[in-house]
């Protein structure tokens, strides 16, 4: 049970990553950045690293992101193409 | 920001925000006997106070809380934890000896080895190094925040 | 010819990286005294339930002064960098 858990969490991981890096919408790509750090705040809990979870989980989906988009709504919210 | 938010998002903040510091505070002070400790919960902490100056106007959180209080926080968190630190030196023992285990007093009860049910009372000088990381992380998370929607506006106004 | 060398880059960096992570056990490190020291005496010698908060604040202490220090200069640089300006000074961007 653990082990699809698990892999399902890998599969998230992966997706997410790359929707971040292919995404031109630049607040698109902080939230998914968010959905980054949870799945990753998982995947450290299934590896028994509780501390780390709880500081991926403040610090990554919660701090980083309201910086993110902060800083996109001082400039503009679409990527150079 | 500029332009708050909606009235649901604003109440739901608003209301978040204490559970949030209630967790958050939680797990600074359990920090020797569970997961977690001063930076975790800080930073916890310092969510709910981002969550209120991403939802509520700039004026209004500052009406609330000021910035003055967050610098505060940051450098008698810094001094609170160099100053235990320091502490034990005055007291005949080597920089960052845990002084208070097993004396007795403030966080001072002996421990019983092994597996225990965790007692709140023990672990010496630990659970003050964690309140004052706790206290400094808080401060200086929220203030970045601060600073950077503060300075956004001002210079957005200046043009 | 320039996206041939990426691809080519990129393979011979992929395999590097795969044989390094399979051949490497996992879990299993080369020296381990100084853990197996703290998961026997970290409790005893400070009182605290929690391994990782007993390392972090009493064994390992001096890097925790080093994170609260860094800590506190990332807060005076962006305070430096956000500062709120008076109306009458001028300041360039570019």
């Amino acid at each position: 049970m653990i082990a699809i858990i698990h892999i399902l969490v890998l599969i998230g991981i992966i997706i997410t990553a790359a929707f971040i890096v292919w995404q031109k919408n630049l607040i698109a790509a902080a939230i998914a950045f968010a959905a980054f750090s949870f799945l990753l705040s998982i995947e450290f809990y299934i590896l028994q690293a509780p501390d780390v979870a709880i500081a991926e989980a403040a610090v990554g989906a919660g701090v980083s992101t309201a910086i993110f988009l902060i800083a996109i709504w001082a400039t503009h919210d679409q990527e150079a193409a | 920001m500029s332009d708050c938010m909606s009235k649901l998002v604003r109440t739901t903040a608003d209301v978040m925000f204490l559970f949030i510091t209630v967790f958050g505070f939680y797990i600074v002070l359990h920090g020797h006997l569970t997961p977690g400790g001063g930076f975790q919960g800080g930073a916890i902490v310092a969510g709910g106070f981002i969550l209120l100056i991403v939802a509520n106007r700039l004026e209004d959180f500052l009406k609330w809380f000021q910035k003055r209080s967050f610098q505060s926080c940051e450098v008698s968190g810094l001094v609170l934890f160099i100053g235990t630190a320091l502490a034990a030196i005055p007291l005949g023992y080597i920089f960052f000896k845990n002084f208070l285990n097993g004396a007795g007093g403030l966080f001072g009860q002996a421990v019983p080895f092994g597996i225990n049910s965790g007692i709140l009372n023990t672990a010496g000088t630990i659970p003050i190094m964690n309140i004052a990381v706790g206290i400094e992380v808080l401060g200086g998370l929220s203030i970045i925040v601060l600073y950077m929607t503060s300075g956004i506006r001002s210079h957005e106004e200046g043009e | 010819m320039r996206s041939l060398a990426v691809w080519f880059t990129l393979v011979i960096l992929g395999i590097g990286l795969l044989f390094t992570a399979v051949t490497i056990p996992f879990g299993s490190p080369a020296m381990s005294d100084m853990d197996d020291y703290f998961i026997a005496h970290g409790q005893e010698q400070t009182g605290a339930n929690n391994i990782v908060t007993s390392i972090v604040f009493d064994f390992r202490g001096f890097d925790t002064i080093g994170e609260a220090s860094v800590l506190f200069t990332a807060v005076f640089g962006v305070s430096v960098l956000f500062r709120v300006r008076k109306k009458e000074e001028d300041y360039e961007y570019e």
